[in-house]
């Protein structure tokens, strides 16, 4: 902490671990902003039981903005982190206006793995399989994605699926705040990029851009995709978005 | 021209009113049922004189079903739109209209109702984000849309201000409108900017919000219009589609940044109607979400692309009082209430009806935009008397 966090803030950060770790709702709900009450609980993967809590640290974040980071140790001493960021609301109290688990993690959701069609089955045996397979065309050579029934440029019933580059270029982005389902409690705010892949005619795949916290992607940067595998096997491998070191600055 | 331009007209205009989702106290169908009888009341026409209904985007209550609840007649013609969701809305009212004109039918109601405890939670988008998006996290039409906008924003240059213009003036018409869930909550500026973000750009007030309701219209012979009460809205023109290139590709769509109103398509709509898109007076633009609603008006050549849309998608252009192009004069998707676009036919027939809660005096050509950024688009170009 630095002299120049506002003692008020200080005292209310202390306070607010404290009545988290004491599981007082009522007093966590009252730090919030009123208006994204329901957000913020859906966003933190806190367990219902903990034994204490631990300012670390509290920094400026921007004008009238400051981010704590407060440890919160489990039954089993295990501990984790959060990080708040605090504004000052309409009444002069300090309240937090978002809330995240660190160190980011991507979400794992339910629907992984082939869909109903079976259209794309291959690939996801792909990913299992350490690979980035799109479908191609055996007849005229045209990369298919979104996978289609047939060759959409010659009609050909001869089509198969093949290994891909992972490597390509930001085509366009989304930070997702908003906790569209409960697998993504503990992951918000997620960023999901569209990536333009050159070796597979310029097509573009979906995909989490991982280590994301903070950082706001361009649109035109270099990244490079590897494949996560999940959690446990009712999930299927993913691949994962790396932002390119060397080419941070490049953009567009 | 083909002679589809005035060959049939909106008759009759019914709604319920917009509940919270999950409170309605009546299922879908009675909602879509209410709809009806009270645009038949509208119409002062016989409910049993029905013969056609039409509606899109999977609504639970299939014509037969709501027919037979009316006991018709006779029913001629039962129709859903394939595909697109809300994209599909304005397709509805082309495809009764394309009915009466071929003589398919004499009055066909068009309509979309949604209760959430009938058709479940986010039924506005079953079956559009499947596992290529949702392994992801991809799980929302917002995050979708987002993405387009985004990239609209960062590589386009639209300036960001249009999309918060779209939104306030749908909260500033929708003062006007006791219907209107936003009501009593006028939106300015400082409240837009501080909401909370959904999925960026997108925040709060960018987004439309579902509720419990329906809306019904009918629609009859351009040449029978004298059997019915009130002011006919006549069908000019409308269009339905999607490019080579754009449908269900799991964001591989060409022209990304649009919203699928694609140039071939935009002119068939104004060639239809006889008009250019300077000739509209007041236009309903389907904002599933603000940014997809800004990318419709560039397509349809409301305002220009690029950073230049800034100067004409400004909030006081956007309202009645002072605008060149009023918009959502009811409120709108966002602030009237959401039942997946279906209001927003309501107004644009409204507007040459009368009944508007925010009249644009003299308007004579009124635009309706379907769902933007949708696997399926359309629109409808509704006209007074006096385009004939």
């Amino acid at each position: 902490m630095t002299d120049t966090i506002p003692a008020d803030l200080a005292s209310t950060v202390v306070a607010h671990g404290k009545a988290v770790a004491a599981g007082d709702n009522d007093a966590v709900l009252a730090d919030f902003l009123p208006d994204r009450i329901g957000q913020l609980i859906a966003s933190a993967d806190v367990p219902a039981r903990l034994k204490g809590a631990e300012v670390r640290t509290i920094t400026e974040a921007g004008p009238g903005q400051y981010d704590a980071i407060i440890r919160y140790t489990k039954l089993d001493d295990h501990w984790f982190e959060l990080r708040s960021r605090w504004v000052c609301f309409t009444d002069g109290s300090w309240r937090v206006s978002s809330v995240r688990n660190i160190p980011d993690t991507p979400p794992w959701m339910g629907l992984t793995g082939p869909s109903a069609d079976g259209l794309d089955t291959a690939h996801w045996e792909g990913l299992r399989a350490g690979k980035l397979l799109l479908q191609r065309c055996r007849q005229c050579a045209t990369w298919i994605w979104s996978p289609r029934p047939i060759c959409p440029a010659c009609h050909s019933f001869d089509t198969g699926f093949e290994a891909v580059n992972p490597v390509g270029i930001i085509y366009s982005w989304t930070r997702t705040w908003q906790p569209f389902s409960q697998e993504a409690t503990g992951h918000l705010p997620y960023t999901v990029v569209l990536v333009e892949l050159p070796a597979a005619d310029a097509r573009r795949v979906l995909g989490v851009l991982a280590h994301a916290d903070g950082l706001t992607p361009r649109i035109g940067a270099a990244v490079q995709g590897i494949i996560e595998q999940p959690p446990d096997d009712r999930y299927w491998p993913l691949v994962r978005w790396h932002l390119d070191p060397d080419s941070d600055l490049e953009t567009r | 021209m083909s002679g589809f331009r005035g060959s049939t007209a909106v008759v009759g205009v019914g709604a319920t009113d917009y509940y919270k989702r999950g409170t309605s106290p009546l299922s879908s169908a009675q909602l879509v049922l209410q709809a009806i009888l009270r645009a038949c009341e509208d119409a002062g026409t016989d409910p049993r004189a029905i013969d056609g209904f039409v509606s899109y985007a999977g609504d639970s209550s299939e014509g037969l079903a709501i027919g037979a609840a009316l006991g018709v007649h006779e029913v001629r013609w039962s129709t859903q739109v394939w595909g697109g969701g809300g994209g599909a809305v304005a397709a509805a009212v082309n495809c009764a209209a394309a009915a009466v004109h071929s003589g398919q039918a004499s009055c066909v109601a068009v309509y979309r109702g949604l209760s959430e405890a009938t058709d479940g939670r986010g039924a506005y988008n079953k079956g559009h984000m499947g596992h290529l998006y949702a392994a992801h996290g991809m799980l929302a039409p917002a995050q979708v849309c987002a993405m387009r906008t985004q990239r609209m924003l960062e590589v386009d240059g639209v300036p960001p201000s249009t999309l918060e213009a779209v939104a306030l003036a749908g909260y500033h018409h929708a003062q006007n409108n006791p219907r209107a869930v936003a009501c009593g909550q006028p939106l300015d500026h400082d409240r837009y900017q501080g909401a909370r973000l959904i999925s960026e750009p997108l925040r709060l007030f960018d987004c439309s919000r579902e509720n419990d309701g329906a809306t019904a219209i009918l629609v009859a012979s351009g040449a029978r219009v004298g059997d019915y009460r009130g002011v006919p809205a006549y069908i000019l023109s409308g269009v339905q589609g999607a490019a080579a290139g754009w449908t269900e590709s799991v964001e591989n769509e060409n022209n990304y940044t649009g919203a699928g109103f694609h140039p071939a398509l935009v002119k068939r709509l104004w060639d239809g109607a006889e008009l250019t898109a300077a000739d509209v007076d007041v236009a309903q633009v389907y904002e599933n979400f603000t940014g997809p609603a800004v990318a419709s008006m560039i397509d349809h050549g409301l305002c220009p692309p690029g950073r230049a849309a800034g100067e004409v998608l400004t909030v006081d252009n956007l309202t009645v009082e002072r605008g060149r192009l009023p918009i959502n004069t009811a409120g709108g998707n966002i602030a009237e209430g959401f039942v997946h676009g279906i209001g927003l036919v309501a107004e644009a027939v409204r507007q040459i009806r009368g009944g508007s809660p925010n009249p644009v005096a003299g308007a004579d050509v009124s635009l309706l935009i379907g769902g933007p950024m949708a696997p399926l688009v359309s629109s409808t170009v509704f006209g007074s008397a006096a385009t004939i």
